[in-house]
């Protein structure tokens, strides 16, 4: 259940990347991409983990720059969130390995599974909620949002450290 | 995000939300502090070599829901898990409990299990919190035990109490210990009458031995220069399965066995009688291990409590060249001594690949331990040869239980 979900997302992932270069005309980085691809789905059949941490990276970085050149959005952002997708199903697929047979596998999938889809559901929504609001950005509410930023961050940094 | 909010641009900051909202759920169900109850089972704490042995961990969840709990119960590297798994993987809702079994095998030894590590997830395994808990356990795996009939021994002093050794005193008994003159009370079955026929004046009686418990004192020699051969080939799994051999039999006809495991210190078992002892000395087989000293040191200065002058002393090891004096000192305090002796040549030898060179040394080595043995016979003390590629009450077994005049004749 989760391989598929994890090649699945993988492919999504880039074929979404490449699909929002090709469109503009960006063939040579789409094929990058393409190739990235097959690369990131070997690592996941040697069972090379960390790798899904670098095609995050990546898929984040080169939905960025697509954004920045003003490329089709929702492309580029459903590359980077089935990226975080099969990100969070390597990590979630590692710690699997320690299950003995007798363990309710398919039930940890399954819920796994659909958390992850909510979230991503979720995430998705309050995106779209958030574009079609359009709200336009001030100096001032920009600043406002750095400071919440920065004290988040503070929060969970000393969070961190009480662990 | 924030390049979003440099650059004024709303989409980087859409392109952040799914991201933001998968951080803020992870951290938002981080787990609790684990507040588990644990406890270990084993199907049989005591076992035989490699027979498999069922551990069942039941968990019980005092504290909150836990999405995923990945938990590994610590075995020592010398048990192999035969089925199942000492690592899982469950969801543990709070209140809830969950069993687990999983079956282990290991050659002889004396295990301790102290903890069960743990890692507790949220809801997306964001977070997790770590922790070891402490849940004891001990399983023995008691050496391979044999039972022999029987082990014929001689001590100079036995006990008082009734038993199958020889006390060298006349009485109630099975074995013939000689002729005295016809005392009241003396049973007419046990008249001599040839020796009374040839003298008319007076009736004879034959007396017999009395048999008596005797105190048995057991050396373990585990010496790592008496036990190791070509580097990790060791002779001392045989000594232990001797030495349980042997304390097996002696206890089991109500003598007082003590054990002395002589390896980088010495292990004491004090002398005892009963299940309870065979229980202490198997204890300390399944946990002896080799050491490194050269040398018997200490043995001349054997504590009487230990093992009482005058009784029997078994020393089962190999026999380095310079072991001579120190065993032939126990023999010169009084201590009946009988060297049970894995044969150290043959077992060497069998490991070497054939050559000239090879047969010549094992033709040398053999000469120097036949004048070790044959010293230590000279001077009183009954050396028993045991070629290890045989089980011990096989190759050994019949000559310990010939009655003891016969047993000193050594075996080929």
């Amino acid at each position: 259940m989760t391989e598929f979900a994890l090649v699945s997302a993988i492919l999504l992932s880039i074929g979404s990347l490449a699909w929002g270069y090709v469109k503009e005309g960006f063939s040579s980085f789409s094929l990058f991409l393409f190739v990235f691809g097959i690369v990131w789905l070997f690592s996941q059949w040697r069972k090379w983990d960390w790798f899904s941490s670098i095609g995050l990276f990546v898929a984040v970085f080169a939905a960025a720059i697509g954004i920045w050149l003003e490329f089709d959005l929702s492309w580029m952002i459903a590359g980077s969130v089935f990226a975080l997708f099969a990100w969070d199903m390597t990590e979630f697929r590692r710690r699997l390995r320690y299950i003995a047979v007798d363990d309710d596998i398919r039930g940890m999938q399954r819920r796994h599974i659909a958390r992850m889809s909510l979230v991503i559901l979720g995430g998705l929504l309050l995106m779209t909620i958030s574009l079609l609001l359009r709200l336009r950005f001030t100096f001032e509410w920009g600043v406002l949002l750095v400071i919440v930023i920065l004290l988040g961050l503070t929060q969970l940094i000393t969070w961190f450290r009480k662990q | 995000m924030l390049t979003g909010l440099v650059s004024l641009r709303g989409e980087f900051i859409a392109l952040a939300i799914p991201f933001a909202l998968y951080l803020l759920i992870g951290f938002w169900e981080a787990p609790e502090t684990a507040d588990l109850l644990v406890e270990r089972r084993f199907s049989n704490d005591r076992a035989a070599p490699d027979s498999d042995v069922v551990i069942a961990l039941t968990i019980k969840n005092l504290g909150g829901n836990i999405e995923e709990l990945l938990f590994e119960d610590k075995i020592a590297s010398r048990l192999s898990v035969r089925f199942g798994s000492n690592r899982h993987l469950l969801r543990l809702p709070k209140g809830s409990s969950h069993t687990l079994k999983y079956t282990v095998a290991g050659p002889r030894g004396s295990y301790i299990f102290d903890s069960i590590h743990i890692q507790a997830m949220g809801t997306l395994g964001l977070i997790e919190r770590s922790r070891t808990i402490p849940v004891g356990g001990q399983l023995f795996v008691f050496p391979e035990v044999r039972r022999l009939k029987s082990v014929s021994i001689r001590p100079r002093r036995t006990r008082v109490y009734a038993g199958t050794i020889p006390a060298r005193a006349g009485g109630a008994g099975t074995e013939f210990y000689g002729v005295r003159e016809y005392q009241m009370g003396d049973s007419p079955r046990a008249i001599n009458w040839h020796v009374s026929a040839r003298h008319a004046e007076n009736l004879y009686s034959n007396e017999f031995q009395q048999e008596r418990v005797a105190d048995v004192g057991i050396i373990l020699d585990a010496r790592e220069r008496a036990n190791l051969f070509r580097g990790s080939y060791s002779m001392f799994e045989h000594s232990v399965r001797a030495a349980a051999v042997l304390s097996d039999v002696f206890i089991s006809h109500g003598n007082r066995v003590g054990l002395l495991v002589y390896g980088g210190y010495l292990s004491w078992t004090l002398p005892g009688y009963g299940k309870v002892q065979r229980e202490r000395i198997m204890q300390a087989l399944a946990g002896a291990n080799v050491g490194i000293s050269s040398v018997f040191a200490g043995l001349e200065h054997l504590s009487s409590r230990m093992f009482p002058t005058q009784s029997q002393i078994i020393l089962i090891s190999s026999l380095a060249r310079d072991d001579l004096n120190i065993v032939v000192q126990l023999r010169a305090r009084g201590y009946q001594v009988m060297v049970v002796s894995p044969d150290p040549v043959k077992f060497e030898h069998g490991l070497l690949p054939p050559s000239a060179e090879v047969e010549l040394a094992t033709r040398i080595v053999r000469m120097e331990r036949n004048l070790l043995i044959r010293r230590l016979e000279r001077a009183g003390v009954q050396v028993i040869e045991w070629d290890v590629s045989k089980p011990f009450d096989q190759a050994v077994g019949p000559i310990l239980m010939r009655p003891h005049g016969s047993s000193f004749r050594r075996m080929l």
